[in-house]
């Protein structure tokens, strides 16, 4: 396999500052998905809120299905509004589905399943209040983690991004990709078999979010944890996905499946290869339609509210 | 204006006595002093008003020495104290109960807001017929003025945290207890405080005003007593006590708050 060379390199650079010991690094992740066992079901799941109106329902999702397996990395793509967070809070049991079914392993979501489900949202939900390392234990008290090992795993949780160094400062002392970084150790320490990322990068600048996204596929190639990720960059979705998912615009379908055949951890030389820019510019031909329609629609709606008012 | 500011930023901050803002205040507090005393001796009346010099010699004989003065002191202290912590507490658990609820929030909040609007001192007969003329009616009193800062603040903290932190500790799987526990008292801390600061500030006033109403001790009772007999250095020196102890006594709350806040630079 041509990508073995890059592989051995990218463990080269990022492992002499990870935990490196004891964690096996999962061959060729791609080829699980067929035979994987199903981590999350999500069958014919709809989502519809009630509007500021009586009578302007908004309809979310409309008859979703999906099945992500172990060990995935699953990217949701999608435009503005197309219910892509509405679909990760229905997974992990913070939003009930008006209809539909979510399954985690055999068990049906009908609320938070913490000891299952850890989340990264765009932003930090690192409380102010609690140091770093402080913030790790709440969380894993509120996750009802019985384990006594909390300080260890969250030390090496925080040095596999590097931030081991910050473990006894408060969040307003840290730059908010600092934050970013830690809120991902925090994900990674509370020993889910799966994470929810929900545009964890966004509010970071370019440079860092490659880096960070680097480390991510470095630090889940090891784990073999089950990720699905929303992110509204397209390079991102394909450095880290080996599979995305394309939604339309409201409401959200599922409108295209795209297989990323490449083993985890990818090199940043994966970005260079012909098929990274192919992939890119397929995406980005499925995307354009439904982006163009959102952009009509919130016209529409801005020149009804004209309207009204 | 611009043109001192200007002077001050190129200046090197610490080599410039006069471009520290300690040394500033100081100096305009002594000018402040020195244009007092020269009133005080050229144009005022010895019936009415001391100078800094008068008040600083009075302080010694007719303040400290004067157990009656002194106790008045410890007395308006004491009344302080038990009024101020009855606010507190009570206007804590009245707040965190009304503010733990839409419901709570919704009937209780509008009564809050018109009590504390109510200008209390229309009452003060009325306390005095019920707690008597002594301590009671100044704790009272005081308790009256101290509670509704701190009930109004603790309800405002409880209302005004993140959504995003609760979204993350559910998502975390945070009981309510928990919720409370580590996402919703440690968010409403900087606005407890505000309202103990306010309330330390209206409590002092409610038991002063109580005293100067009605009473035979304190120091309320003693200012109106200097007053009535033209005696105003040893006047000024109590109010100089007063206020010595109202900034000492903010300065402590403000000292624990930094203390509960140490997160927020
Ligand atoms: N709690 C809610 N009440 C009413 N409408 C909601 C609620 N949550 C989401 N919506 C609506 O559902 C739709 C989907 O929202 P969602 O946040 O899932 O979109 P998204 O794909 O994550 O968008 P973005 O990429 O901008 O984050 C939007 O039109 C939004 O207005
Ligand atoms: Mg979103």
């Amino acid at each position: 396999m041509p990508m073995s060379a890059t592989q051995q390199r990218s463990q080269g650079q990022q492992f002499n500052r990870g935990r490196g010991a004891g964690d096996a690094v999962m061959d060729g992740k791609s080829k699980l998905a067929a035979d994987a066992p199903v981590a999350i079901a999500v069958e014919h799941v709809t989502q519809r809120f009630d509007g500021r109106r009586p009578g302007q329902q908004v309809l979310a999702l409309d008859d979703v299905s999906l099945e992500i397996r172990a060990g995935e990395f699953l990217c949701l793509l999608g435009p503005s509004g197309c219910g892509k967070s509405t679909l990760l809070n229905i997974i992990g049991g913070l939003n009930r589905q008006t209809s539909g079914t979510v399954r985690i392993g055999d068990t049906v979501v009908r609320g938070p399943t913490p000891s299952q489900v850890a989340f990264v949202f765009q932003e930090s939900t690192l409380f102010p209040w609690y140091t770093v390392l402080e913030n790790f234990k709440v969380s894993s008290d509120f996750q009802r983690s019985q384990a006594s090992t909390w300080n260890d795993r969250a030390m090496s949780a925080l040095r596999s991004v590097g931030m081991e160094n910050f473990a006894n400062h408060y969040p307003n002392q840290l730059s908010i990709g600092m934050k970013q970084r830690i809120n991902l150790a925090r994900g990674i320490f509370l020993d889910t078999p799966i994470i929810l990322m929900d545009e964890p990068f966004a509010a970071l600048d370019e440079q860092t979010r490659m880096v960070l996204g680097e480390d991510l596929s470095v630090l889940l190639a090891r784990t073999g944890k089950t990720i699905v990720f929303v992110t509204h960059s397209l390079a991102e979705a394909v450095f880290l996905a080996d599979r995305i998912v394309v939604m339309t615009a409201r409401p959200g379908r599922i409108k295209a499946t795209l297989t990323v055949e490449e083993p985890h951890p990818r090199s940043p030389d994966f970005m260079l290869a012909p098929r990274f820019s192919e992939i890119r510019n397929e995406l980005f031909a499925i995307l354009r339609d439904e982006i163009r329609q959102t952009v009509a629609a919130m016209r529409e709606a801005r020149d009804e509210g004209v309207v009204d008012g | 204006m611009a043109v001192s500011d200007f002077a001050v930023a190129a200046a090197p901050r610490r080599f410039s006595l006069l471009g520290n803002l300690a040394i500033q205040r100081l100096l305009l507090l002594l000018g402040l002093l020195v244009l007092w005393e020269i009133y005080a001796r050229i144009a005022g009346d010895t019936g009415m008003i001391a100078g800094p010099s008068g008040i600083l010699r009075a302080m010694g004989p007719k303040i400290f020495a004067n157990p009656k003065v002194v106790a008045a002191i410890e007395l308006t202290l004491f009344e302080l104290a038990v009024a101020y912590g009855l606010s507190v507490v009570f206007g804590v658990v009245i707040g965190v109960a009304i503010g733990m609820t839409d419901f709570g929030r919704r009937c209780f909040n509008p009564i809050v807001v018109l009590l504390y609007s109510v200008p209390q001192v229309v009452l003060l007969p009325l306390i005095v017929l019920v707690f008597g003329i002594g301590p009671l009616s100044k704790i009272a009193f005081g308790f009256s003025h101290g509670i509704f800062p701190v009930i109004v603040s603790t309800i405002t903290g409880m209302r005004t945290v993140n959504p995003t932190f609760l979204h993350g500790a559910r998502a975390m799987g945070a009981s309510r207890f928990q919720t409370i526990r580590h996402v919703i008292f440690p968010n409403m801390v900087p606005a407890v405080f505000a309202g103990f600061r306010l309330a330390m500030t209206l409590t002092l006033l409610g038991v002063l005003l109580a005293e100067l109403y009605v009473s035979i001790s304190g120091i309320g009772y003693f200012t109106q007593v200097f007053a009535e007999t033209f005696d105003p250095s040893p006047l000024f020196a109590l109010m100089t006590v007063l206020t010595v102890m109202a900034v000492a006594l903010n300065e402590l709350v403000r000292l624990v708050e930094a203390r509960f806040t140490r997160w927020k630079n």
